[in-house]
């Protein structure tokens, strides 16, 4: 069996305190909390949001679950992402739950197309939603990746396309509320941007991985 | 003996924790003790699923650098186990995928007339580990020939009188086996 003393010594030698990362669970949930109270006041300091809405998801069951689809999809895409970033804290089935979730709330839109869960309806239009989406989603996804900087994801780009989707979509969903309701506009205006900020985590994670402060200290022990 | 093996199994897992603790504390000591168990439990782990092959010793090593990169994300509350073999596991894969074909040409020829002479050493060697082995037949063949002999994938094509896109697919699909019975082992 090869003798690692030299790799061991190198490594344990002048070892500093390291603090431990907080809890995942409550990392998750405080950035999940902030995120979606800072979507939603941001959203109504800049327009007021469509007057039927609380009304229609108190009438409307079909749009009501679509909504509550979207959030537990959200929610368990965000708890996913930052459990990836801890070797071994991520569970199989969440990953899976999650994904699935997320893909049939984006599939209710596409069958919203032909069967909308609301009568579509230009009532509340955002002149700037594809805009504010995008630029409402940034500052999540910024926090997000910097908090998921100081961890230890196996999977970086995984990790950071989940985020981006977690962030993406958070103002993607509360858009629904407070823009128009028509499953084209939804898709094109309120969940693309959504998935741009996703594929933006993805090059932010590739510039990571190939300057981040961990490769470069592997690559100095590696030799 | 399974009562044996399951005191030994938690008394591991409970000096592996106390030791991570004390090294996010700054102990050296405690940390050297750590590595050095940790790089025989790793060796173990890896030659018993994957078998005897050259690029062990280079994942171990990536696997112990890894471990140091990655010590403040344990979590004393959680299993220490979940946390180190996911960190060997990711660690593993990755040197798979990495391994390129042998650049000494002899060495090569001379594996491949040893494989088509005996098959004795290549069993021994290569084929002892048991994840390998629980592959099919044609994933088994193209991961041996292309990542642990380390045969170019038209050699392997040619050795396998297949396609060279069908060796790229077989060893694609292999790999992906690998993984998912490296996650469903027990660890």
């Amino acid at each position: 069996m090869k003798n690692y003393d030299d790799l061991i010594d190198q490594l344990a030698t002048d070892l500093t305190p390291t603090p431990r990362i907080p809890n995942i669970n409550a990392v998750a949930a405080g950035w999940l909390l902030l995120s979606a109270i800072y979507v939603i006041v941001m959203i109504h300091i800049f327009g007021p949001i469509r007057d039927n809405a609380l009304t229609q998801l108190s009438t409307q069951p079909r749009f009501l679950i679509e909504t509550l689809t979207g959030l537990l999809a959200i929610v368990l895409m965000g708890y996913a992402a930052f459990k990836a970033a801890v070797p071994g804290a991520l569970n199989a089935r969440l990953a899976k739950i999650a994904t699935g979730l997320m893909a049939l709330w984006l599939l209710s839109y596409v069958v919203g197309l032909f069967y909308p869960a609301l009568e579509p309806s230009m009532l509340g239009k955002r002149d700037h939603c594809f805009t504010e989406t995008f630029i409402y989603a940034l500052p999540p996804k910024i926090a997000a990746f910097l908090l998921v900087r100081r961890m230890y994801p196996l999977n970086p780009l995984r990790t950071a396309l989940t985020l981006g989707l977690a962030a993406g979509m958070l103002p993607a969903l509360y858009m629904q509320i407070a823009c128009m309701y028509s499953p084209s506009h939804i898709l094109l205006f309120h969940i693309l941007p959504g998935f741009l900020v996703a594929f933006l985590g993805l090059a932010l994670a590739a510039s990571w991985l190939r300057w981040g402060p961990s490769s470069a200290k592997a690559q100095d022990w590696a030799g | 003996m399974a009562q044996t093996s399951g005191r030994n199994y938690e008394a591991d897992e409970a000096r592996w924790s106390s030791l991570m603790i004390a090294a996010q504390g700054g102990c050296e000591a405690d940390y050297r003790c750590l590595l050095g168990e940790l790089s025989d439990v790793i060796t173990r782990y890896l030659r018993s699923r994957i078998g005897s092959h050259h690029f062990i010793e280079d994942c171990v090593q990536e696997t112990l650098i890894a471990i140091h990169l990655a010590r403040h994300t344990y979590d004393p509350g959680r299993n220490f186990r979940p946390w180190l073999f996911a960190i060997v596991r990711h660690k593993a894969i990755d040197a798979l995928r990495k391994q390129k074909s042998l650049q000494n040409t002899a060495t090569r020829h001379q594996i491949l007339e040893e494989m088509r002479s005996t098959s004795e050493n290549l069993d021994n060697d290569i084929l002892s580990g048991r994840l390998i082995n629980s592959l099919t037949t044609p994933y088994r063949e193209a991961i041996t020939l292309t990542k642990l002999i380390g045969l170019s994938t038209a050699e392997a094509a040619e050795h396998l009188a297949i396609s060279e896109s069908a060796v790229k697919v077989r060893v694609h699909r292999a790999m992906g086996s690998l993984k998912n019975m490296m996650e469903a082992d027990p660890l």
